[in-house]
């Protein structure tokens, strides 16, 4: 257990630094240097690899723990590549928000996989959970956008204005986030679907997560559809991503209400 | 030896002034020779549109003189250029340049053109300048790098065009490759495309009732140029609007660019209007998409951010004052050896002197014992100047020995220029 702890306490810590830092400049501090707002959460996520990799991805710890470190990825990458520091806003709360939960839980190894599907097995759920944190990322850039699209139609030349990326750039950070969310999130659950027939006997899943997946996966595409097709922009697009993201959870949390228990994700 | 500024700038000249004091490269040399000739060790001409300055190492009395004759010649009308000026020496005219370098003299306070302006002065006057003045302006190129990454001096937009430029910037990031649409063809709409046009942005139409200056204008900026009527249409494509008309009532109305705005397919338009009165109907800052800013919101945000620079202030100080103390301690260093020799040169002829009078009186003496006497003159030279000596080189690598200097050669009377 130390093995899969003492790493995980250490991301906790560096994710909540991580975090202050990215505050730091709304309460009238001076932004940190890039080095460490890069650095302190590749830091934790690569102490949170370690333990990670220790694992049996069955479970919600685990995964909450999968999700956390895409998540302070994905925000590194964000601020490298996008230069949208304040992505680190939300993801940054979210990943030690995540890990501190993941670690209350209590991060055992799980229900192991059936025999000869482990591969599948993490690969299934490796995508998914790297589908819903580009989703997430696709849900928090759409945020941004409208809290920065509000400050800049009412002149309001605050912090937001300020500390925020230019419209455009957190518009180019949704699209791509979307755009790349949804198929791996889609190839993730086509996996488990393949996982469950292949080496678990078959599918065993209730009609009504069926239904609602469906129905998820639906809103999902419609708001990659309406980007891509339709080539929708801006604030329209932003509340799709919104739209998108928030049906995942919602479907997500009443799934857990019917069926409460921590030793599966869904 | 000696560092002193001469000079003018926006907080001592009005415009009218300055624009005559003001040189074009072509004539630094001139100038600079001319000081030379008045017996400068060095100098370096630093002229903007917001200041005139001749930075001079080991000026002679003569040298300031020359630099107000100078400008007074420029200036052409009996007046007096000196009237306008200051003169700054040693700690406080390395200070000032400084100052100036970090932006902290500038009109818009941190502003960073100055910093382009002081390297482009120094490599005019390269010839002239001398390796006191080489070092002072190559630290002044760094102490303002330091202010700038160490201190937000020189964030956020802190002048009208610069606004718009940040304002634009918060919508489309990258500016480069945007399209521009100018409406009014007067100096500020033509400053104010010159400012989006140097941010790479595509300033392709301009627009106004006299076609011709609308003409002569796109020109210049590689752009095209509409009437006034023709302009409309273009709201659907252009990434920025910069409206800038003599129109005594709004041009842009809602009836007028709404529909073209329509086809746009969500994407964002900044609308910039420079003109009193508006140039454009409040109710267009209503559409979709649209953002529309005035000369009011251009001033609250550069207000903003000139707010948020003061607050910098303190501390880009204490970085001047360090960066010099530490020129000074450099400074000081290169003056030690020869002062020193000359000090022992002075009192070794005041020894030379005495024992030639006291060994005329001691004509008895041996040849043996004169050596003697000799050699005793010597060594208690050599006793009584150990101690200062060494004071000095001490107080040169603590960063005070300059005022040490000083006080040596007022106190022997040790006038003479030491060269580098």
């Amino acid at each position: 257990m130390r093995v899969v702890l003492v790493p995980h306490l250490l991301a906790l810590g560096l994710y909540g630094l991580a975090t202050a830092l990215a505050l730091a400049p709304f309460a009238g501090l001076r932004p940190a240097p890039r080095a460490l707002t890069l650095g302190l959460p590749l830091a934790g996520a690569a102490a949170q690899v370690v333990g990670v990799a220790q694992l049996t991805p069955v479970g919600v710890a685990p995964v909450l723990s999968i999700l956390a470190l895409f998540l302070a990825l994905l925000q590194v990458v964000s601020e490298r590549v996008f230069r949208a520091p304040a992505v680190a806003l939300f993801t940054g709360p979210l990943a030690t928000g995540l890990v501190a939960l993941a670690l209350l839980l209590g991060l055992g190894p799980g229900d192991a996989p059936s025999a000869g599907g482990n591969a599948w097995f993490i690969l299934h759920v490796t995508l998914s959970v790297l589908g819903l944190a580009l989703l997430a990322l696709a849900f928090i850039t759409a945020a941004l956008y409208l809290l920065q699209f509000r400050e800049l139609k009412s002149k309001r030349f605050g912090a937001v204005f300020r500390l925020f990326p230019p419209l455009e750039r957190l518009d180019r950070l949704n699209h791509v986030s979307l755009v790349a969310g949804f198929p791996t999130l889609t190839l993730g659950v086509l996996l488990a679907v393949g996982y469950a027939v292949r080496y678990a006997g078959g599918m065993h899943v209730d009609p009504a997560q069926v239904v609602w997946g469906s129905f998820t996966w639906v809103v999902l595409g419609s708001a990659v559809w309406v980007r891509v097709v339709r080539r929708w922009a801006g604030r329209r697009a932003a509340f799709a991503s919104i739209a998108g993201f928030a049906a995942v959870l919602l479907v997500y949390l009443a799934f857990k209400l019917a069926a409460p228990g921590t030793q599966r994700f869904l | 030896m000696s560092i002193a500024v001469v000079g003018v700038n926006h907080r001592t000249a009005p415009l009218e002034v300055r624009e005559r004091f003001a040189h074009a490269p072509r004539d630094v040399a001139t100038s600079l020779e001319r000081l030379r000739s008045a017996g400068a060790g060095g100098g370096v001409l630093l002229s903007t549109c917001n200041r005139t300055e001749f930075y001079i190492a080991e000026p002679a009395e003569a040298v300031p003189e020359a630099v107000w004759a100078i400008l007074t010649e420029r200036l052409g009308d009996g007046r007096e250029a000196s009237a306008y000026g200051y003169l700054q020496r040693d700690r406080e005219a390395v200070r000032h340049l400084y100052r100036v370098s970090a932006g902290l003299d500038s009109m818009i306070l941190g502003e960073s053109q100055i910093q382009g302006q002081v390297r482009e002065a120094w490599e005019l006057s390269k010839a002239q300048a001398g390796p006191v003045l080489h070092r002072l302006f190559q630290t002044a190129l760094s102490v303002g790098a330091r202010v700038r990454s160490e201190t937000a001096l020189g964030t956020g937009a802190a002048s009208a065009p610069s606004a718009a430029v940040a304002l634009a910037g918060k919508i489309f990031g990258l500016l480069a490759g945007r399209t521009a649409l100018i409406l009014g063809a007067g100096d500020i709409a033509e400053l104010a495309a010159s400012c989006l046009a140097s941010e790479g942005v595509r300033v392709t139409l301009v627009a106004n009732r006299t076609y011709e200056r609308a003409q002569a204008i796109a020109e210049q900026l590689g752009g095209a140029a509409l009437t006034l009527d023709e302009a409309w249409d273009h709201f659907a494509s252009a990434d920025i609007v910069l409206s800038s008309t003599a129109a005594p009532h709004a041009v842009v109305t809602w009836e007028r660019v709404a529909p073209a705005i329509g086809r746009r397919r969500g994407r964002p338009l900044c609308i910039l209007d420079l003109a009193v009165p508006r140039d454009v109907e409040p109710a267009v800052g209503q559409l979709e998409n649209v953002f529309l800013y005035d000369i009011d919101d251009l001033q609250a945000v550069a207000a903003h951010a000139a707010a948020e620079r003061h607050r910098e202030i303190p501390a880009a100080e204490r970085i001047v004052s360090d960066e010099v103390e530490r020129f000074w301690a450099w400074y000081g260093g290169l003056a030690v050896v020869p002062v020193l020799k000359e000090f022992r040169g002075q009192l070794d002829q005041v020894r030379a002197a005495e024992l030639e009078r006291v060994l005329k009186r001691l004509a008895h003496l041996s040849p043996q014992d004169r050596a003697e006497v000799e050699q005793f003159s010597h060594a208690l030279l050599n006793k009584f100047l150990h101690p200062p000596t060494i004071a000095l080189k001490q107080a040169v690598q603590a960063g005070h020995g300059y005022s040490l200097l000083e006080s040596l050669k007022k106190l022997f009377g040790l006038d003479r220029q030491h060269g580098e």
